[in-house]
């Protein structure tokens, strides 16, 4: 066995224990989405806090983490809550293991979570912005991470120190499952990724490698396409589509690749030294 | 070893040593800007593969740099590559003022302050390139508090909207060694297991290729509405009307279908087609074009 083969195993199979409700499902928004207001606790260190129940129990600090792909809790919390043995180790080991639990009720505030996926984990770095704000605080148990946070449009408003969350049916996925797929196939080259634009537009764009001014250009616009009726022409330098900028030809395909066909986009054009702003929309096709 | 890159994916940041800094005192009430008549601003974002919320900027003109916008962060962060590259400059604790920081979507923040450091979470994740993207730099408090901010993934802008609102600035946890808790080493270490395993972060993209034809899905398939003047579909002769019977050997239902057929192939890429025409049917190979 190469020794690659043994660092993946390493890296995969250790002690992951998979959920077997992996997969969760956002709640169905019955009733009409009126957003929830939570309150947020501000840290001197410009994190913020959130009070949540797990399993009914609590209310517990958790931090609030736009950057956090998943949740995750203490293993003091987890044990508190009956999500694992009383006699479970504790602490944190880089080359440890991952134990990948499902919280069946999670409330911040007034909002009801079921199923949740998390991480018990005692993260280091929690820890250590724990143990800071010990006295005026209590104990940190934890980070709400995306797989929470993304069932909801969330608005965050640093100065009344409030979030508002109205549930938007998304579906976080199973973050851990994709992680795991992500690093395998890691090792393997598989080349650039491909991009299609989400509805055929009707033009060719070029950039020259030493052109270093913003945009892409346009040397072709075929007639009666999607691009031809927005008013692109040929000569025209696309400086952003859908508000994205288009400074490479990769960022203007992958631009393109995020407007669905039928959708009636922006697209900012520099002709004869001036900005003008043109509406196209691509059609289904290829 | 899971541990680690589970650990790593937290852009979280316990902050920055300030054991030598003496935080300013926090105002009671928050010092009122002057209003500025901003209407909210729709900001394109995109989720990595880490399911990060990232964002584009242009930092003095420069870029776009790839950011993650981190609640879990206390402040505007860089590496020292990109501070270098667009030229900012530091006072002692590394701290500097960027001339221009503009966030993809229209937003320009003023006197927007970032730290540069070398965030071994960003590392980590360029190392083993987890994150699908390179990643540039994070966003955190004090510039993301100047702005009441709604994410709805289900939506492909987030809003920003202006508040007046000038955040105070972070405290750091004053611990030793930048309050990671001893993570420190974890995006060296990535990077030297991510080369040992042969892991080299590919960020390339390559364009589909363009056939020309407008397409419709119907009941039964996917029929030609129209078909570009002079490109690649028209150039073989394919015909509004006409149904897409197979491509490339597989046979075509839905647009699923053909994404997924032709979802890797570039310009120049000979395809053969087999299309419904009345009852006949007709086959032809033609070349994909560059272009969208």
């Amino acid at each position: 066995m190469t020794t690659k083969t043994l660092l993946l195993l390493a890296l995969t199979a250790f002690g992951f224990v998979p959920s077997a409700s992996a997969q969760t499902k956002a709640p169905p928004a019955k009733e009409e989405a009126k957003p929830i207001i939570v309150k947020m606790q501000m840290l001197p260190s410009r994190h913020f806090l959130v009070k949540v129940k797990i399993e009914g129990k609590g209310p517990y600090n958790l931090i609030l983490d736009t950057g956090a792909p998943l949740t995750i809790i203490t293993t003091r919390l987890a044990k508190d809550v009956g999500l694992i043995k009383k006699n479970a180790p504790s602490g944190f080991s880089l080359f440890g293991g991952v134990n990948q639990i499902t919280i069946d009720k999670l409330e911040v505030g007034e909002l009801v979570t079921a199923k949740t996926n998390a991480v018990v984990m005692d993260h280091p770095t929690v820890d250590a912005i724990s143990n800071a704000f010990l006295k005026e605080h209590g104990p940190i148990d934890g980070i709400v991470g995306f797989p929470f946070f993304a069932r909801y449009a969330m608005t965050v408003d640093y100065q009344k120190k409030e979030l508002s969350f109205t549930p938007n049916n998304y579906k976080p996925g199973d973050y851990m499952a994709d992680m795991m797929k992500n690093l395998m196939s890691a090792t393997e080259n598989k080349g650039p990724r491909s991009l299609t634009a989400g509805g055929l537009w009707g033009i060719g764009i070029d950039k020259e490698k030493d052109d270093e001014k913003a945009g892409v250009t346009v040397y072709k616009v075929f007639e009666m396409s999607a691009a031809a009726k927005g008013g692109i022409k040929e000569g025209d330098r696309i400086l952003t589509i859908d508000g994205r900028w288009t400074d490479t030809l990769a960022d203007a395909f992958l631009a393109t690749s995020l407007v669905k066909a039928g959708k009636s986009v922006p697209v900012v054009v520099q002709r004869d030294g001036k900005e003008q702003k043109l509406m196209v929309t691509p059609t289904p096709g290829r | 070893m899971k541990a680690l890159s589970v650990a790593l994916v937290f852009a979280l940041s316990g902050a920055f040593a300030l054991a030598d800094e003496k935080p300013k005192p926090e105002p009671k009430e928050p010092k009122k800007v002057p209003a500025k008549a901003e209407p909210s601003l729709e900001i394109p974002y995109r989720l990595t593969d880490t399911k990060h919320v990232l964002v584009r900027a242009k930092l003095n003109g420069k870029g776009p740099f790839n950011f993650i916008l981190d609640t879990g962060a206390p402040a505007v962060f860089i590496p020292n590559k990109v501070a270098k590259k667009v030229g900012l400059t530091t006072d002692q604790k590394g701290w500097g003022t960027f001339d221009i920081f503009e966030i993809e979507g229209g937003l320009k923040v003023e006197n927007a302050k970032g730290r540069v450091e070398d965030l071994f979470q960003l590392e980590g994740m360029n190392g083993m390139g987890l994150a699908g993207v390179e990643l540039h730099g994070v966003i955190g408090y004090n510039v993301l508090a100047k702005y009441r901010i709604t994410y709805d993934f289900t939506k492909d802008k987030l809003v920003f909207a202006t508040l007046n609102f000038d955040p105070p600035e972070p405290k750091g946890i004053g611990e030793k060694g930048g309050g990671q808790g001893g993570l420190e080493m974890m995006g060296t270490m990535m990077k030297v297991l991510s080369g040992f395993m042969g892991i080299k972060p590919n960020y390339e993209v390559q364009p589909t290729g363009l056939l020309g034809a407008e397409l419709e899905q119907k009941k039964d398939g996917v029929y030609v509405v129209s078909v570009l003047a002079d490109g690649p579909a028209a150039k073989a002769g394919m015909k509004k009307g006409d149904k897409l019977e197979d491509v490339k050997g597989s046979s075509i239902d839905d647009f699923a279908d053909l994404n997924r057929v032709l979802g890797k192939s570039n310009a120049g890429s000979e395809i053969k087609f087999t299309i419904l025409r009345g009852e006949e049917k007709k086959s032809f190979t033609l070349e994909l074009a560059k272009g969208l």
